[in-house]
């Protein structure tokens, strides 16, 4: 009876472990097979072992280096914008403001729509003679037009608008989320020795809104290093001439265009074992900080 | 007894999943006939490839066919994908060089051996692709060819030199409105100028040959038209190009047979001519392809005769003449080529004298990669940032490396 009763949350949670194992380990698994193969258009059905010679194709081109430092770029500056404009939004819908669920709606609406529109809208929108961005540009700001979509720096800085754009409405959640946790006495107690708002703001508020932050930023950054559509769509697939490629959008097209599937899937291995070293990294240092807190 | 149950229920939800994973590839065996397509249609195009399943449905009570629209790109990579998985459609629809990576990756069968001696006999030869001695389309229609484009309102006669050309685009080039507009960041819009300064993309080994004098040539003379003689807009795509010419706020561009019904419907007064004669005398010579139905590897014997019928049908003469005017493309079958609608029709007639004097686009794998590869370069040289020698210097390396790199 007791034996049968310990079973049975396994027996519930069964389906879930076999739908996981099947899309989650098993892809994860033959991805890392075929890291090791050479699969690709000449060898599609008759691919052989060719142990580490994908990594060293990898690490010995200087396209890599170059990808991974426009990641790094992508995703400091989007993860740093996100936070920044996400809290600051968070704090000010905190406070005394007149009709604030008409402005938290409104806030929340580049993340209720799907990325992919909001994504080809604002290319549509970085148009350098037709755009929305430029019009207001030249006719309101009397500011040179800018070729947003024609030139290499400007097609990297397009996309890292529009995901800034895309993204802050959750920082400004989850920080509203934490705001509202904080107890209002710390303020009180602040106030009554005399704490300035910036004061506040640095030794309250920020170190309250810390625990629900770091797991947020941790997800925000793998979601953005990852990020294949945003770059894909506004940059119409790496353009102008292939220079607003990160990563993720590089093995995605060395895969579907050119069918190098080993060679994209250990270049995928590679972001994977980077994306791990940066959580462990990230998880370790949070728990150092627990514990001499 | 637990233990026991516990593994009854694993056998019995993996088997759950392998009947609903197996049920994909498992429908013809029972009940009607359904036959799954995917294609890459032009939304006009797609208007009548549903009636001619309409009529054959109509006429095959025991058939059913479900079609799948997708992109050129996402045709080919969803495929791939299902294909080599052992699943996928029946029958995969879309341009003629896609036949190079789908067959080298061995996703359709060649069509030769597959359907009964003598199918191809009624096609028109130029409509047909050989690619390692097998046929691996059945080509609904031929063209795909690049023409100049004009509004007749605002250009009566179309050029025929460079100088006329240039004189008549700088003319019509006025507040807002646009001489000349053109896609300069797909590299198919510039073959037809490397074609008519006398290069080509790759030899007859398939091994790139884009660091030549005509490609030099070609991009010099393009980034002239677009950056120094002020006829055409600063950011110069397709969309952007079609949108112009739509308004009228563009008199001439540069597009093929699968737009110029939309031009029709949006009240442009529509020409269409050979390219212009470039600086060196020669026209402008555009590269030619088929669109047809490829059979995918997968599918059975038993299934074979109805998938051959339907794509017998959909080639058939009678289902290109429907709507071939008005869509304005060519039909591959030699006795609706013959047709009198097709032949009277001014736009197909100028149509046919373009398509005769291009030059059929190569159908290898290698295809693919040098696209890819002139893209980067030809945007380069059109924002300035690059100079036509360095660009083709870097499109031949590039491409040399990335076929390498596929055939590793």
């Amino acid at each position: 009876m007791l034996r049968a009763s310990r079973s049975f949350p396994y027996k519930l949670l069964l389906p879930a472990i076999v739908v996981m194992l099947a899309v989650v380990l098993f892809p994860l698994s033959y991805n890392f097979w075929l890291a090791f193969r050479n699969m690709s258009l000449y060898h599609f059905r008759n691919h052989q072992f060719v142990g580490l010679e994908n990594f060293r194709l990898i690490l010995a081109e200087p396209v890599f280096y170059q990808m991974l430092g426009k990641s790094l770029i992508w995703t400091s500056v989007n993860i740093i914008g996100h936070v920044t404009i996400g809290v600051l939004l968070a704090v000010l819908l905190n406070g005394p403001v007149k009709g604030k669920t008409f402005f938290r709606t409104i806030l929340i609406l580049p993340w209720a729509m799907p990325q992919y529109i909001s994504a080809l809208t604002w290319r549509g929108m970085f148009n350098y003679e037709y755009g929305a961005v430029n019009l207001i540009l030249k006719q309101w700001l009397h500011l040179p037009p800018v070729p947003w979509l024609s030139d290499p720096f400007w097609a990297f800085v397009a996309p890292i608008i529009t995901n800034l754009w895309l993204g802050f409405p959750f920082m400004m959640v989850v920080a509203l989320g934490g705001l509202t946790s904080i107890p209002g006495e710390l303020y009180e107690a602040a106030d009554l020795d005399g704490a300035s708002s910036w004061q506040k703001f640095r030794e309250i508020t920020v170190p309250s809104l810390m625990p629900v932050l770091i797991p947020a930023i941790l997800l925000g950054t793998i979601w953005t290093f990852n990020n294949t559509l945003v770059v894909w769509l506004v940059s119409n697939g790496g353009q102008p001439a292939d220079s607003t490629h990160i990563l993720v959008t590089y093995i995605y097209k060395v895969a579907f265009t050119y069918s190098r599937y080993s060679y994209a899937a250990a270049f995928s291995v590679v972001v994977f074992i980077l994306l791990l070293g940066f959580v462990i990294q990230v998880m370790r240092q949070t728990a150092a900080q627990e514990k001499s807190a | 007894m637990t233990s026991r149950s516990l593994a009854r229920l694993v056998v019995v939800t993996l088997s759950a999943l392998l009947l609903l994973t197996g049920c994909a590839g498992k429908k013809e065996s029972a009940g009607p006939k359904k036959i799954v397509i995917w294609m890459q249609m032009d939304p006009e195009e797609r208007t009548r490839f549903t009636k001619n399943v309409a009529a054959y449905e109509k006429a095959h009570p025991g058939v059913t066919i479900e079609s799948v629209p997708y992109d050129t790109e996402n045709l080919r990579q969803q495929y791939q994908t299902a294909a080599g998985g052992g699943a996928g459609p029946q029958i995969i629809f879309g341009p003629s060089d896609q036949v190079g990576p789908l067959s080298q990756l061995e996703l359709i069968k060649p069509l030769d051996a597959a359907l009964p001696k003598g199918f191809f006999d009624r096609f028109v030869p130029q409509s047909l692709d050989t690619l390692n001695g097998h046929l691996w389309a059945a080509p609904d229609q031929v063209g795909n060819h690049l023409m100049l484009v004009y509004n007749k309102k605002l250009v009566p006669v179309p050029p025929r030199t460079a100088a006329e050309f240039l004189a008549t685009a700088k003319t019509l080039t006025h507040d807002g409105s646009y001489g000349f507009a053109m896609n300069v960041s797909e590299p198919y819009w510039l073959a037809p100028f490397l074609t008519g300064f006398g290069g080509w993309v790759m030899d007859d080994k398939s091994i790139p040959t884009l660091d030549t004098q005509p490609m030099r040539d070609a991009l010099a003379y393009l980034a002239d038209l677009k950056n120094a003689q002020g006829i055409m807009p600063k950011e110069s795509d397709y969309q952007i190009a079609e949108t112009l010419f739509k308004e009228g706020k563009a008199a001439m561009i540069i597009n093929g047979p699968w737009s110029w019904s939309s031009y029709r419907k949006a009240g442009i007064d529509l020409g269409v001519a050979p390219i212009w004669a470039l600086p060196n005398g020669n026209p402008g010579r555009p590269m030619t392809a088929s669109k047809g139905y490829s059979i995918n590897v997968n599918v059975k014997d038993a299934e074979m005769a109805t998938v051959t019928d339907v794509i017998s049908y959909l080639t058939s003469a009678e289902a290109e003449l429907l709507d071939a005017v008005s869509l304005g493309v060519l039909p591959s079958d030699k006795r609706a080529w013959m047709d009198a609608s097709i032949q009277n029709d001014p736009i197909l007639k100028a149509s046919q004298a373009g398509f005769d004097g291009g030059k059929r686009m190569p159908v290898v794998p290698e295809m693919r990669v040098i696209w890819d590869t002139m893209r980067p370069g030809l945007q380069k040289v059109m924002n300035g940032s690059q100079k036509p020698a360095d660009a083709a210097k870097e499109m031949q390396a590039a491409a040399v490396q990335q076929i390498a790199g596929m055939k590793h």
